[in-house]
């Protein structure tokens, strides 16, 4: 288990904390763009940071979405009624499907689940983009420095477990034969959904949590043997084409053969040439709202209307 | 046809995006060749599916004279699934949640369809096992 303790990407973390020092000291608005693995955007506003997005951490929709909270039909209409806003924080509290403090809070939570995952991976370069308002941010801005701070003392507390886990590497799966006992609802959560394809993050995302609180759970359930790290990664059965050769370019068929050809299962029908042309008058719509022929038409509606015979 | 290779590339691309969940690779007709996917999703169907989606959309594209067809990409609430032509025999799916940079994604996944095509344009090997 050695190999799985944690490394801090020294390197990319040093370009990080110098890039996000100086736009705390030089007050800067705008976008730092992190590029690597997962990489991601810390949104500042007079040098505080007020908001991230990263790949590898589920922002607050995604919370909200996930953990069935708000249901996707209600997300809809919400999203609708704002007007196509990305974050309709107004209509959902207007609406009753979470309260303004819930929506901080969540907020908060992504952001430095953002923060924790964009450190817990490996940084390559970052470039800064003035403008460009974020969607959904804190109301009070953190310092870089502090975010920074918990960032490493999060990766810190998990490298200091027996098991750790990186959130975007390692596949566990439910250890066989072992009797779960009581668990809590994420870890059973857990439990049923890791599958051995899934990472930590994956899961985070599933499951509608944080992927800091989802990683460390992970982690202590390897160390209690309720998970377990395969040696191999989980095989992908491949099937070569049955008639022994590569895969040859499909030649469209001749139009006359084309009607003639047998169907084949999980083969989608084949295209027409041309979509076929309507014909006026072929839904006899025209016929039905047409004017009487016999009659006057205010004569006929009124007619209908007193309901007088003809 | 290098199954170790093809499988090699669908597991490289998972490990390259932050937010791939699931991979296939088919023939251009919908027969499924490869699947890295959930026990909750059909890999026949989904190639299929696919199948139909990239001939649908390469119509839509003659038809409105935009060009080549590059992909589909199809959004839900819980993230996307993308269908890219892999050369003019075979298509790649790929899903993702909604965490997944899909820039980031075509970007990544050019190559390795370049690649894949080499692969499937190979002769075939006999047998067909997990890898």
């Amino acid at each position: 288990m050695a190999g799985m303790r944690y490394s801090l990407d020294r390197v990319g973390y040093d370009v990080l904390a110098h890039a996000l020092h100086r736009c705390g000291r030089e007050e800067f608005s705008g976008q730092l763009r992190v590029a690597g693995v997962p990489g991601g955007t810390f949104h500042l506003r007079a040098g505080l940071v007020v908001g991230a997005e990263s790949p590898g951490a589920p922002g607050p929709e995604t919370l909200l979405l996930r953990s069935g909270r708000v249901s996707g039909e209600q997300w809809a209409e919400v999203v609708r009624e704002s007007g196509g806003a990305r974050w309709p924080a107004t209509g959902l509290i207007a609406r009753g499907h979470a309260g303004a403090a819930q929506l901080r809070v969540v907020c908060v939570m992504a952001l430095h689940d953002a923060a924790f995952a964009i450190v817990a991976g490996r940084v390559h370069g970052c470039e800064r983009v003035a403008g460009a308002e974020p969607f959904a941010t804190v109301a009070v801005g953190e310092t870089c420095v502090r975010l920074l701070q918990d960032a490493t003392r999060r990766l810190a507390a998990l490298a200091t477990l027996p098991h750790p886990l990186r959130p975007d590497r390692e596949r566990p799966t439910p250890a066989p034969g072992v009797d779960p006992g009581p668990l809590s609802p994420l870890q059973r959560a857990l439990l049923d959904q890791a599958d051995g394809r899934s990472t930590a993050r994956d899961l985070a995302f599933r499951t509608g949590r944080g992927v800091y609180t989802v990683t460390v759970e992970m982690a202590r359930m390897l160390a209690d043997g309720l998970l377990e790290c395969p040696e191999a990664p989980v095989p992908i059965p491949v099937r070569p084409p049955p008639d022994g050769q590569g895969v040859r370019q499909r030649k469209p068929a001749p139009a006359a053969s084309r009607a003639a050809a047998p169907p084949v299962s999980a083969v989608p029908p084949a295209a027409p040439d041309e979509l076929p042309r309507r014909r006026p008058g072929a839904s006899g719509i025209a016929e039905a709202l047409a004017p009487e022929r016999t009659g006057a038409s205010w004569k006929g509606f009124f007619r209908l209307r007193n309901g007088a015979p003809k | 046809m290098d199954r170790e290779a093809l499988a090699l590339e669908m597991r490289g691309l998972r490990e390259q995006v932050t937010g791939i969940t699931d991979t296939a690779v088919a023939a251009a007709d919908g027969l499924l060749i490869a699947a890295d996917t959930a026990d909750s999703i059909d890999p026949e169907g989904l190639a299929a599916l696919a199948a139909a989606g990239l001939g649908l959309a390469r119509r839509t594209v003659g038809a409105t004279a935009r060009g080549t067809l590059r992909r589909t990409v199809t959004y839900g609430s819980h993230g996307c699934a993308a269908f890219y032509a892999v050369g003019d025999t075979a298509l790649m799916v790929v899903i993702g949640d909604e965490g997944m940079d899909v820039d980031g994604l075509h970007r990544a996944s050019q190559p390795a369809l370049d690649r894949i095509d080499t692969i499937l344009s190979a002769p075939a090997e006999k047998a067909a096992e997990g890898v």
